[in-house]
């Protein structure tokens, strides 16, 4: 069976890291459990297996990106977004255990790592994304296309919990001639070399799938596609991005610059010379907030927390917009029938 | 080989003279769902072989197995980690699942991974230290080595312990220990019901493909095959959702009130105790050697 890129195997994490979001995970899931039974009732089991199964089969689908080349999807805000986030959790959760204990694919101490980064994470991100992006009555082009920028933006952050889980190891466990326990990259390498293999690669294979089944469930099944409006439908992913904003600082532990992305005088210290073009082009553009550091803010801290408070708005408000325009470039006319229907299956 | 179309009987071309050779993308998804099927029915062949594991009890067998995963999370030293690996191939020859193909399942499962992985932090620009290889511009030193030697020993026993799990353990057992150790019905029944459904909605999407691979004489497009695979998604969504209500409706028809009663009792026997009483002082030993010799 193909691997999928974000699962992580025995070995890789110490106990201190695997023990911990052991200790995360066992209440979510019970609050999972808890407001899918209320949903849900009897039904849960069938639906909840069911929305496994899919899970888990969805990963053996290859789907093609570009010039020949085939990915896999996880689905997780698809499913997310068809059941609800909280349905999602103990789905994508069962679907992982299986995926571990009947195919060896993702660690059994890691269980509770990979269902964080991708029963936790994604559909929540991914849910609320979603929401955000499509409003309270989407047209049925706007939905395909929040699904997809939802799906990319959600895979995306699971991909830099999982970066983050292994870029610690070395920080938590070492010897002292510097000899890597677990997993061996820092923070400086991991982070971003998860990042960017989804940012580039398997993002745009989650948002292709997310996006394709979307339009057409839209055409064939509206009604799963149906969501009630919740009472507070963003306060979860406000406080997602309040709790990710507060643990921004933590960037100040990785000491240098992320692999790949050195400056001019960093690379003259690393390799001896900086590359002509490089040193032409390199002071083309100058940024706002160098290095995440805020004008006129002496405290690291405190400019590292205003960064990211700056970044999330602009992130948020350009995505919000870019959404909007396609959906409207698109036409809104193919939403009648989308709405038409009764919602079948509760949203958390 | 050519097979006829079981709607019209016309003779299909087969995919191998297709224009630009290789394997198509329904036939490489059909080949992997495929496997994944003859995976799992092969897990249940070998957990029903006599071997040592089969014999034990499901319960200690889980908890003695996550035990042994566990304690080879927390040695530090590579000749321990290699005397855990030891133990796995003792336990998958003593379990009568063939040593060749376990230790190649482990390798291509997790070991190899973890050395192409790793490899490159054993760089004198990852990991400073004294250099003990160098291969032109590329320096490995000695800690970055030992760190790679270190994972990939570590990921190479923890992948053994869990495929000993897989390999001797009837799916249907392992949910009997799970109900046994007071995991809830909801969980187990859920568990259940979605290994049986994987097994169906692979069997579906193996269909699929092969039904696409037998009607398609050219490769198409990559924006045609992509907007294939993702309706065929859409379909398989449906079809979950259908199928759920349907199994719900069963359910209800057949009087299901949640409960999950087993008509089999679990019994642990003296070798039973007698391998959990090896099994946990054998890891704490490993785990105080461990700390006595440093890694």
């Amino acid at each position: 069976m193909d691997i999928v890129a974000m699962h992580i195997p025995d070995g890789y994490l110490g106990p201190q890291t695997y023990v911990v979001l052991w200790i995360v995970m066992i209440p979510i899931w019970v609050v999972a459990a808890r407001k899918v039974k209320r949903t849900l009732k009897t039904k849960q089991i069938p639906l909840l297996a069911l929305g496994a199964a899919f899970s888990f089969v969805i990963m053996m689908f290859n789907v093609p990106v570009l010039g020949g080349s085939t990915g896999h999807a996880v689905g997780a805000t698809l499913i997310a977004i068809v059941l609800g986030p909280w349905a999602a959790v103990i789905a994508v959760s069962i679907a992982l255990v299986i995926q571990a204990l009947l195919f060896g694919d993702g660690g059994i101490t890691a269980i509770a790592a990979n269902c964080f980064n991708m029963a936790v994470v994604i559909p929540f991100v991914g849910y609320y994304l979603y929401r955000l992006v499509a409003g309270d009555a989407p047209s049925s082009s706007r939905r395909v296309v929040s699904s997809g920028v939802a799906a990319y933006v959600a895979i995306v952050a699971g991909a830099i919990c999982a970066g983050f889980e292994f870029g610690i190891q070395p920080y938590i466990a070492h010897t002292a001639s510097g000899q890597a326990l677990y997993a061996p990259y820092k923070l400086d390498v991991a982070v971003p070399a998860m990042a960017l293999e989804h940012l580039l690669f398997f993002g745009w294979v989650e948002a292709i799938v997310t996006m394709g089944v979307v339009a057409a469930l839209a055409r064939t099944e509206p009604a799963l596609l149906e969501t009630k409006p919740a009472a507070k439908p963003l306060r979860w992913l406000w406080a997602g991005i309040g709790v990710l904003i507060l643990f921004t600082p933590i960037g100040a532990l990785a000491p240098g610059t992320a692999w790949g992305e050195w400056g001019g005088e960093e690379l003259d210290s690393l390799v001896g010379y900086v590359p002509t073009n490089l040193e032409k082009l390199g002071g083309l553009w100058k940024a706002g907030m160098p290095d995440y550091a805020t004008p006129g803010v002496s405290n690291t801290l405190l400019g590292y927390l205003i960064a990211a408070v700056v970044g999330t708005v602009l992130v948020v408000g350009v995505t919000w917009g870019v959404g909007a325009l396609l959906a409207r470039g698109r036409g809104d006319d193919d939403d009648a029938a989308s709405r038409s229907t009764a919602p079948t299956v509760p949203t958390g | 080989m050519s097979a006829p179309c079981p709607c019209c009987q016309a003779d299909i071309a087969p995919a191998v003279h297709r224009r630009g050779g290789g394997r198509s993308l329904a036939r490489k998804t059909a080949d992997s769902v495929g496997h994944a099927v003859t995976d799992v029915l092969q897990n249940e062949e070998l957990a029903a072989r006599p071997g040592l594991l089969q014999g034990l009890d499901p319960r200690v067998k889980l908890l003695t197995l996550l035990l042994f995963a566990v304690a080879a999370s927390l040695v530090h030293s590579v000749w321990l980690l290699v005397a855990l690996i030891a133990l796995t191939m003792a336990l998958a020859a003593a379990s009568l699942v063939g040593v060749g193909s376990f230790a190649r399942r482990v390798w291509a499962s997790a070991g190899l991974l973890a050395f192409l992985v790793a490899l490159p932090s054993a760089l004198s620009w990852f990991t400073p230290g004294q250099v003990v290889v160098s291969l032109g511009p590329l320096s490995f030193t000695e800690p970055g080595l030992m760190g790679v030697a270190t994972l990939v020993a570590r990921v190479a026993a923890a992948a053994g312990f869990a495929i000993l799990v897989i390999w001797t353990m009837r799916w249907t057992d392992l949910l009997r220990a799970l109900s046994a150790m007071h995991m809830p019905d909801v969980v187990v029944a859920t568990l259940a019901m979605t290994h049986r459904q994987i097994l169906t909605l692979l069997r579906t999407v193996e269909q699929i493909h092969l039904a696409r691979e037998s009607r398609t004489l050219t490769r198409g497009t990559t924006r045609e095959n992509r907007a294939w695979v993702t309706e065929r998604m859409a379909f398989v969504m449906r079809k979950s959702m259908k199928t759920a209500d349907d199994v719900y409706d069963a359910m209800l028809s057949r009087g299901f009130t949640g409960a999950m009663p087993s008509l089999v009792r679990l019994r642990t026997r003296p070798r039973d105790w007698m391998w959990a009483a090896a099994s946990v002082a054998l890891c704490v030993a490993i785990v105080i050697a461990d700390r006595a010799v440093g890694p």
